[in-house]
């Protein structure tokens, strides 16, 4: 075969169209945007816009039947939300409901996947069960949550009384019913409860993907070296998940700070603020309400937390050893 | 003889008829004296607005209104819109949403700037004013042709500040209180409690010998919202006066209050702090509850699953106050609102022709929602208020069937939310911030005093009212 029987055919594939295309294409600095492409602008349309527009609406005087921007009103949105004492009261709640939710889904998640790491009779029954409460909407699994705590009809409290630990004489007062949602502490408890059952199973996940990749000849050096549970826990298994826990932490508390569906229907803030959390105050103050300008202000306190937390997680996890 | 055989016989069977008839169709007859919607018909003249039997090929409207309480009202609601734009040539959308959703879903229409060409709110939307547009004419065309609408609904559908009907209110519901008749009986009040004196004595005694406690909400939601207002106004405090000035730091709203912290003390479990709006109707059909206010709503689906609660249910108009006044809000109101992105002018006729032939045709939506709807223009449903009307013989099976007489004088004691004022942004704001019923739970929960509590609840009545008069929502001055 000489070169003068190949020039012809390598001749046709540089000039096709299609070679051409896929040349251009193969170009790091086009395809790297072609790859970034979809991701960036679903940012811009998705985070970047209405952040944007949050931040203008939060310097306005816009309403709901008016939500045009051209009334500057600076900070005055800003100032006349710290003046108010629910807004204090839901960033507290935002802050706490969202911490303790992540300490008791850090533990929790740790547990299920080591659980799951092992193979037991029924293991694909439970794994389809466990993960149910992410596949549910918030709002019926809220509606769930609802009835177990509910004033009057709570299963709970019927099994309490039968125990013999609620009721007239009994451990946790002389009413039969412990009103869950009715009480500042218990109601605060009540949303952390609903919030990790929601959020276990993907945090789990997260966790489980993480333990698996641990290599088990680590585990069987240990026991080997005499290691029991718990020195295997801290001394490897903790150790190896931390970028992936950080990753967890990160995913769940963006989504539970974030949340206010479990809020609305379960306590709707109240009693009195007692249970109020940021993101169903700027939506009352400012959908509900009107005062779009306010609603905004308040939806953008958030925004300092969760980059600080962003940043610190990330930096975290990228520093770790196991990363 | 033949003759008189002839004229006997004849007699026999006119006089055989006669029975037969007096038998067979006397029931009949009777049954046929139970009032009916009158026939549904549509108009092309109101006052001075006219419009066309048929609009042109392709007109259409779409209304977005709440899921009504009382099913039955949105079957009927249903087949009455289709009919309507079968007649005029127009197809009519309509979609239900949850009441709770309906400020948001509002909201995005006017951002997007398109929707619905009706919206039906349940409570006055003024703070959407910018966004709507004006329903003078309408207003006018229906008080020429039906006359005086009721105050509750004037209120709660325009702002004078603006001068502008921002909505057309075709209805409003009653809040009465309700009470068990068995068990105040015993409490040896037989009519129920009158009074909010009443209510403390006979509520405590209750409590105590049953257990069951005074159910009235102090939670941030719809019930709780109205029974705080209903408790301030008979004790002579509001929010702000006619004026739009606001008073509510007064001798008479903290005594209102301190009522609240006694009531609460004495006959309410904490239950109430975290209620929906459904809470207390579950917690009363239960036999849970001795007393809670409420619309007739829940006395319907009890009667629906056969409780003998609404058997043993009784309906009080508003407790009288220490100085015997006694006002209720209206429970929910029927506003529509055309927004101002509606620019097709056969969708503004169409609309603006449908709102009108409602009100004309509203003994039927009053009656198909069981009397939940009251309409806008009383005149309009006299079968309702007659003696021996729909109130007086109550068709739905209530038992004993006058047991909704006390709501023919229902708008003698209902008032709106901003009364005496009119329902303005702030208002709504306080209303929907639970500021009031914030305040409540304070009080009762023992985290603030009762001066503490009202000082803190002026103060941020101050600061909304302060920011929606700076737009010109809001008069008065102070």
């Amino acid at each position: 075969m000489n070169s003068s029987t190949i020039a012809p055919v390598e001749h046709a594939r540089e000039e096709g169209l299609l070679a051409r295309l896929g040349r251009a294409l193969d170009r790091p600095q086009v395809l790297v945007w072609l790859m970034l492409g979809p991701a960036v602008l679903y940012i811009i349309a998705f985070v970047g816009f209405p952040f944007i527009l949050a931040i203008a609406l939060s310097l306005s005087d816009a309403t709901i039947g008016d939500p045009s921007l051209d009334r500057y009103v600076g900070l005055a949105n800003f100032a006349a939300v710290m003046r108010q004492d629910a807004f204090w009261i839901a960033l507290r709640n935002s802050l706490l409901i969202t911490a303790a939710s992540i300490g008791l889904l850090l533990v929790l998640a740790t547990a299920a996947s080591e659980l799951l790491v092992y193979s037991f009779r029924g293991k694909r029954l439970f794994q389809v069960l466990f993960i149910l409460p992410w596949a549910m909407p918030v709002s019926l699994a809220a509606i769930a949550w609802l009835w177990l705590l509910d004033s009057q009809f709570s299963p709970v409290d019927w099994v309490l009384v039968q125990l013999g630990l609620l009721g007239p004489g009994s451990p946790l007062g002389p009413f039969s019913h412990l009103y869950y949602l009715g009480r500042p502490w218990l109601g605060i408890a009540s949303l952390v409860v609903a919030d990790v059952w929601r959020m276990l199973p993907l945090a789990t996940i997260i966790v489980l993907a993480a333990r698996l990749s641990i290599p088990e000849e680590r585990f069987q050096q240990a026991r080997i070296d005499g290691a029991g549970f718990f020195r295997i826990l801290f001394r490897i298994t903790i150790p190896a998940l931390r970028p992936m826990l950080i990753v967890a932490i990160l995913f769940t508390s963006l989504l539970i700070i974030g949340e206010m569906g479990m809020v609305e229907i379960l306590t709707r803030g109240a009693p009195g603020h007692a249970t109020q959390v940021l993101p169903y105050w700027a939506y009352l103050k400012g959908i509900q309400s009107g005062s779009l300008g306010q609603g905004a202000a308040i939806a953008l306190f958030l925004f300092p937390f969760l980059l600080v937390a962003a940043v610190l997680a990330l930096r975290a996890a990228y520093r770790s050893p196991e990363a | 003889m033949s003759h008189w055989i002839t004229r006997n016989v004849r007699r026999l069977a006119w006089m055989s008829a006669a029975t037969l008839t007096v038998l067979i169709a006397g029931p009949a007859a009777a049954q046929g004296q139970e009032l009916k919607p009158a026939d549904i018909e549509f108009r092309t003249s109101y006052g001075e607005m006219r419009f066309p039997e048929k609009y042109p090929d392709g007109t259409s409207i779409s209304i977005t209104q709440w899921s009504h309480f009382v099913p039955k009202y949105d079957e009927w609601f249903a087949e009455y819109a289709q009919e309507w734009g079968k007649a005029h040539n127009v197809k009519v959308t309509v979609n239900h949403i949850n009441l709770s959703d309906l400020p948001a879903s509002l909201a995005a229409s006017i951002s997007a700037g398109d929707g619905p060409t009706l919206v039906e709110m349940n409570a006055a939307p003024s703070a959407f004013i910018e966004g709507l547009q004006p329903l003078d004419d309408v207003n006018a065309a229906a008080e020429a042709t039906f006359g005086k609408i009721a105050e509750t609904c004037r209120h709660s559908s325009y702002l004078p500040t603006k001068e502008m009907w921002y909505g057309y209110c075709h209805g409003w519901v009653p809040d009465p209180g309700v009470y068990r008749t068995d068990l105040w009986q015993q409490a040896g009040y037989p009519n129920g409690p009158e009074t909010y004196d009443d209510l403390l004595d006979g509520g405590a005694k209750i409590f105590q010998k049953t257990g069951l406690p005074v159910a009235v909400g102090l939670s941030p939601e719809l019930d709780s919202e109205f029974y705080a207002r209903a408790l301030i106004w008979s004790f002579g405090g509001s929010i702000q006066d006619e004026d739009g000035n606001v008073v509510f730091d007064s001798p008479e709203t903290l005594a209102a209050v301190r009522y609240q912290k006694k009531l609460f003390d004495s006959a309410m479990t904490p239950q109430v702090f975290a209620w929906n709006p459904a809470s207390n109707n579950q917690t009363y059909i239960a036999g849970q509850a001795s007393y809670i206010q409420n619309s007739i709503s829940f006395f319907r689906s009890a009667q629906d699953i056969g409780s003998q609660i609404a058997n043993d249910t009784g309906f009080r108009p508003g407790l009288k106050g220490p100085g015997g006044e006694a006002r209720m809000p209206s429970h929910v109101w029927f506003i529509y609102v055309m927004p101002a992105y509606v620019k097709d002018q056969n969708k503004i006729t169409a609309a603006k022709n449908f709102l009108l032939d409602l009100s004309t045709n509203y003994s039927s939506a009053s009656y198909y929602s069981k009397f939940y709807n009251f309409p806008a223009f009383p005149k309009q449903v006299p079968q309702l208020f007659q003696d021996g009307g729909w109130l007086d013989k109550d068709p739905w099976g209530s038992e004993p069937a006058d047991k909704l007489a006390i709501f023919k004088t229902a708008e003698d004691w209902t008032v709106w939310l901003g009364y005496p004022g009119y329902a303005n942004p702030a208002i709504g704001e306080v209303y929907q911030t639970h500021v009031l019923t914030t305040m409540m739970a304070d009080v009762a929960r023992g985290t603030k005093t009762p001066e503490q509590a009202v000082r803190d609840a002026d103060k941020q009545i101050r600061a909304i009212f302060a920011k929606w008069r700076k737009r010109g929502f809001v008069g008065g001055s102070d």
